[in-house]
């Protein structure tokens, strides 16, 4: 039972952070219809850049300021950083190709992936780098729910996938940037003529969604620990088939979708192998494909003929 | 030839179509008009097949062709051009109406590889029914255009290619939506002679999504008025446009009474 | 003449606009028309002297890859160029074909293995493949650009991840596991491919062979395209709805050309298993997928010879990447022609080109005298194109750090001049050129491997923004 309810809490904290992802996939292709291939890749540039402000302050095992500033200073740095890479791609790589055929900014988006990819492993090298969280966060630090003792990194993922889930549902279906992201995803030109400033919008929007992929990647590296150049492309590939299969465009779905993989990665993991994770999420996706093409909670696309 | 009965169809709330009945026999050309939004369109895409109608049946030839895939009830023999012209525009006018000749051909691509005589011969059908169909806009689409690609024709040659391709599907019926918008008056005559045409010399049942109503009159056997998904007025063009509730669908409350 | 109406005169106005000018014009007519099975049949007579005219195996292997690659392009083509459909895990089925013939041509399955004569087992693997494009187009059923995309991408992925992992196998009944794919260390001891009796074991065998199938994959798709199959593939990649109304079955459309997609893929991967006389899963991960796009993006997608052309221009340029010497004339020549190509009036390109010698003499002159270490390194070129780079380039010994730095100061340069007003970007240029060198000979040269993906991946973006038909495509309208 105990083992059980690990493994909940495990799927919960890789559903959370692949929420995370998705919803920067959704929130992007409900504005451009774009899937955005480069944003995984924008979430392991946000996990290295919280590994440099780690190194910044003297290392994981030697901090020279208090643990709750480093942590909050390398979720801002690679919130920050993420987000303008993501605005930089998408101001050089999509924008030239936003009334071209669905499929050229996706060929793009491969370039831009494997390029950064690439450049980050000219840069940085190919090792791998370890968050060693326990270092400073003791492990025995771990809240007690009834025998269960879950470890307060792990917590602190969920809680804070959890409230930044919460903020951008607020921040699409309250604010006036939300109402305009929302506008110019159901009728771009409408909205142009109703004085929504497109590109404004299409910036913020790519900046929020690529922040959110970099508190994931810092989020990942301080419960997984491992950081490489590499780790890019396999979250994303999850983190928009959790945005599929949650309906893409919808940030509820993205949240469901993302809780959904994390539960069966974490479930399959224990009880299975840990070698058939990526095969039994992508039997998920085939089923959702075949049973609701549109996605668990999204809305099939009207076509005017 | 066509036949809905009690056709509905809903969009979440809003009812597009509501118990629609709709005959054409064969050989007539039948006028389909309303206002705007009175879901003339969406009478086309059911009998297309881009809906399946929620309530009633559709028939075509005598067999109901409700629920079908578009491909399979254009393969009936029922064919259609659209509001806004969707031509293959990368694609040179013969091709586009060459394309529309798949469903009458069945060489696999072993056959077109090898030129098998089956393959040799459908080719060579499916171009002479592709210069039939171009030829019957004599100069306007004639053999020098043949290569062009589609985008590099006039808005009038589009809507004539348009339906040049849709005759290359070999119907029985045509389906035009708004044949004649975005023409001037001389193009706009034209057309209306194109659809008379049409029914005289090719023997296609015709029935036309139309505005213009000089070209509704002058062509129509039979006009129905449509509005708010239902059809509120059927008969000739002169007992069509006279019918209070046509007037009032067009003008608002208050028209029908001071219309002539 | 004839008198001609306004509409044939109008609608002849392309001919008189768009015809070829300066002395170059009547051998571009004459050019021009000359059908395809020409051309085919002179490249075909080009590409079958190479290996009389080279002895070096090496040679011979970038051939044989160049062919390969060309082979996996014109199966891309036709589901991407001509179907419009993006297919992200194409290499799986390079992959299932290659593993597929190993299977049956070597001592994996069973006591002494399986071991099917060519001529039997390579069709049967197409079909299989075919069949396996089929299953995977199924589900993406709207098999909208998006949806597919994803779905063929994790294929991809659980594919290679499958391979990996099958080396453990418990069948019902067997006392051990089998290994089925040979796991991480792939199958050895793949057959060599006999034709008519004849094994091909040399490179020089293997690239007749390839020149012939890749050639009768030419021809096919020739015709294919010119048929009712190519018709309805187009019309499906223009508008899928506007297909279907005029009879075309478009998701059995679709399928189709998957399904083609798959079965040359399928091809060439059985032959490249008896070229490497082996098959390993680290020869169909995503880096090689991006090679074919690359391949086909460059020489145009849509087009059968762009394809083709593309496959041989990235294979060559790779090849050339690997040796420092080689890779830095390939370096120094593209971004000499692209300011040649770029800067129109040539009192501009002197300019631009007097400057920055200007600049690197003078940042030479003034680095040298500060410190005679901030000059010590030397350039990879050798010979008199060498020196001269020596003297105007500031080069540390060890200077990978710095070069670091200046990759980033590249990219972010270059981005960065694309945003200039025309007028100042000569001024720009002229720094980033020697910024660019810098990058190259401190640290993109001594790193072949990661440069050449670096370019894969510029590649795509820049010819996807920049010109999008590639080199042999045409260009497309598309409707807004």
């Amino acid at each position: 039972m105990d083992f059980f309810v690990q493994q909940v809490v495990n799927g919960l904290t890789l559903g959370g952070v692949y929420a995370l992802i998705a919803l920067g996939y959704s929130l992007v292709y409900g504005v451009l219809k774009l899937l955005n291939f480069a944003h995984g890749d924008v979430y392991m540039v946000g996990a290295f850049i919280g590994f440099g402000v780690l190194t910044a302050f003297g290392g994981p095992a030697s901090l020279a300021a208090p643990v709750p500033l480093v942590l909050l200073a390398m979720f801002v740095a690679a919130a920050l950083g993420s987000g303008v890479l993501g605005v930089v791609i998408e101001r050089f790589a999509y924008r030239p190709l936003r009334d071209a055929t669905r499929i050229a900014p996706l060929i793009t988006a491969l370039g831009v992936s494997f390029f950064l990819q690439n450049a980050v492993l000219l840069l940085l090298g190919a090792d791998v780098r370890t968050y060693d969280t326990s270092a400073f966060i003791p492990v025995t630090t771990a809240v007690d729910v009834g025998p269960l003792s879950i470890s307060l990194v792990r917590i602190l993922v969920i809680v804070a996938a959890a409230a930044l889930m919460v903020a951008l549902a607020r921040l699409v279906g309250r604010t006036k940037l939300g109402r305009a992201m929302r506008a110019v995803a159901f009728d771009r030109e409408a909205a142009q003529m109703m004085g929504v400033d497109i590109d404004r919008t299409i910036v913020a929007t790519f900046f929020i969604g690529s922040a959110l992929a970099g508190v994931a990647g810092v989020l990942v590296g301080l419960v997984f620990l491992q950081v490489s150049h590499l780790m890019g492309f396999i979250a994303g590939l999850k983190g928009f088939t959790a945005a599929v299969i949650g309906g893409i465009g919808s940030v509820p779905g993205a949240m469901l979708g993302g809780l959904l993989i994390g539960m069966a990665e974490s479930f399959t993991a224990a009880y299975i192998s840990s070698t058939f994770q990526n095969l039994i999420v992508f039997g998920i996706l085939i089923t959702v494909m075949l049973v609701r093409p549109v996605g668990l909670l999204g809305t099939p696309e009207l076509n005017k003929v | 030839m066509l036949e809905l009965s009690g056709v509905g169809l809903s969009f979440g709330g809003v009812r597009a179509v509501h118990d629609l009945d709709l005959a054409v026999e064969e050989g007539e050309i039948v006028s389909l008009i309303g206002p705007n939004g009175a879901g003339k369109t969406t009478v086309f895409n059911l009998i297309t097949g881009v809906y399946g109608p929620q309530a009633g049946d559709i028939r075509f030839a005598g067999r109901s062709i409700a629920g079908l895939p578009p491909h399979r009830i254009a393969g009936r023999g029922l064919a259609r051009t659209f509001q806004a012209i969707r031509l293959f525009l990368n694609m040179s006018v013969k091709e586009n109406v060459l394309a529309a000749t798949y469903g009458n051909t069945s060489a696999q691509p072993w056959q077109s590889i090898l030129r098998t005589p089956k393959a040799r011969r459908e080719e060579r059908d499916a171009n002479a029914v592709a210069e039939s169909a171009l030829g019957f806009f004599g100069q306007r689409l004639a053999g020098y255009r043949w290569d062009q690609p589609a985008y590099s024709l006039s808005y009038a040659n589009r809507r004539r290619l348009e339906i040049a391709r849709a005759m290359a599907t070999e119907p029985r019926m045509l389906l035009l939506d708004e044949p004649a918008a975005g023409m001037n008056p001389h193009e706009t005559a034209e057309i209306a002679e194109v659809i008379g045409r049409l029914r005289d010399e090719r023997g296609y049942t015709i029935l036309v999504i139309e505005h213009d109503m000089h070209v509704v009159e002058g062509i129509s056997d039979r006009v129905v008025a449509l509005d708010h998904g239902e059809a509120i007025a059927r008969g000739s063009f002169d007992q069509v446009a006279t019918h209070p509730a046509v007037v009032e669908a067009y003008l608002g409350r208050g028209a029908a009474s001071t219309k002539r | 003449m004839p008198p001609i109406g306004v509409d044939e005169w109008v609608a002849r106005s392309g001919e008189r606009t768009e015809g070829h000018a300066g002395p170059l014009a009547p051998v571009l007519r004459r050019l021009e028309r000359i059908p395809p099975w020409a051309w085919l049949a002179i490249a075909a007579g080009a590409a079958a002297l190479f290996p009389l005219l080279t002895d070096s195996a090496f040679a011979l292997r970038v051939g044989v890859n160049a062919l390969l690659l060309a082979m996996l392009a014109l199966g891309l083509n036709v589901v991407v160029g001509w179907a419009g459909l993006l297919d992200l895990g194409y290499i799986a089925f390079y992959g299932f074909g290659a593993y597929a013939f190993a299977l049956v041509s070597s001592d994996q399955l069973g006591e002494d293995g399986v071991h099917l004569p060519a001529w039997i087992s390579i069709p049967a693997i197409m079909v299989a493949a075919a069949v396996l494009g089929l299953l995977l187009g199924l589900p993406s059923r709207r098999l909208v650009g998006d949806y597919l995309a994803i779905v063929t991408l994790f294929f991809g992925q659980v594919f290679v991840e499958l391979v990996v992992n099958l080396d453990r196998v418990r069948l019902p009944g067997a006392d051990e596991p089998i290994s089925l794919t040979g796991g991480p260390n792939g199958i050895p001891g793949v057959d060599p491919i006999s034709v008519l009796g004849t094994e091909i074991i040399t490179p020089r065998g293997y690239f007749y062979l390839l020149l012939v199938l890749t050639v009768l994959l030419m021809a096919g798709l020739h015709l294919l395209d010119r048929s009712r199959t190519g018709r309805a593939w187009r019309a499906v990649r223009e508008d899928a709805l506007a297909a279907s109304f005029m009879t075309i079955p478009v998701n059995g459309v679709k399928l189709m050309a998957f399904a083609f997609g798959a079965a040359i893929a399928a091809l060439a991967g059985s032959v490249f298993a008896a070229v490497q006389a082996g098959v390993f899963p680290q020869s169909f991960e995503t880096p090689f997928l991006i090679l074919i796009y690359a391949a086909l993006i460059l020489g145009g997608a849509g087009s059968i010879a762009g394809a083709v052309l593309g496959a041989v221009v990235v294979s060559v340029t790779l090849e050339l990447l690997r040796d420092p010497d080689q890779a830095s004339v390939l370096f120094y020549g593209v971004v000499l022609l692209t300011l040649v190509a770029r800067l129109r009036p040539w009192k501009l390109l002197a300019a631009v080109l007097g400057a920055t010698v200007a600049l690197g003499l003078v940042t030479h002159g003034a680095a040298g005298a500060i410190s005679p270490d901030l000059t010590a390194g030397e350039p990879a070129l050798g010979g008199w194109t060498g020196g001269a780079l020596d003297a105007w380039l500031v080069l540390p010994e060890n200077a990978a750090t710095a070069g670091n730095w200046a990759f980033v100061a590249l990219v972010c340069g270059v981005l960065a001049t694309t945003l200039l007003a025309p007028r100042l970007r000569p001024l720009a240029i002229v720094p980033l050129v020697y910024v660019a060198a810098f990058a190259w000979e401190a640290r993109l040269v001594g790193q072949p491997a990661i440069t050449r993906q670096l370019l894969l991946g510029a590649l795509l973006v820049v010819m996807m923004t920049w010109r999008a038909h590639g080199l042999l495509g045409s260009r497309r309208v598309e409707v807004l």
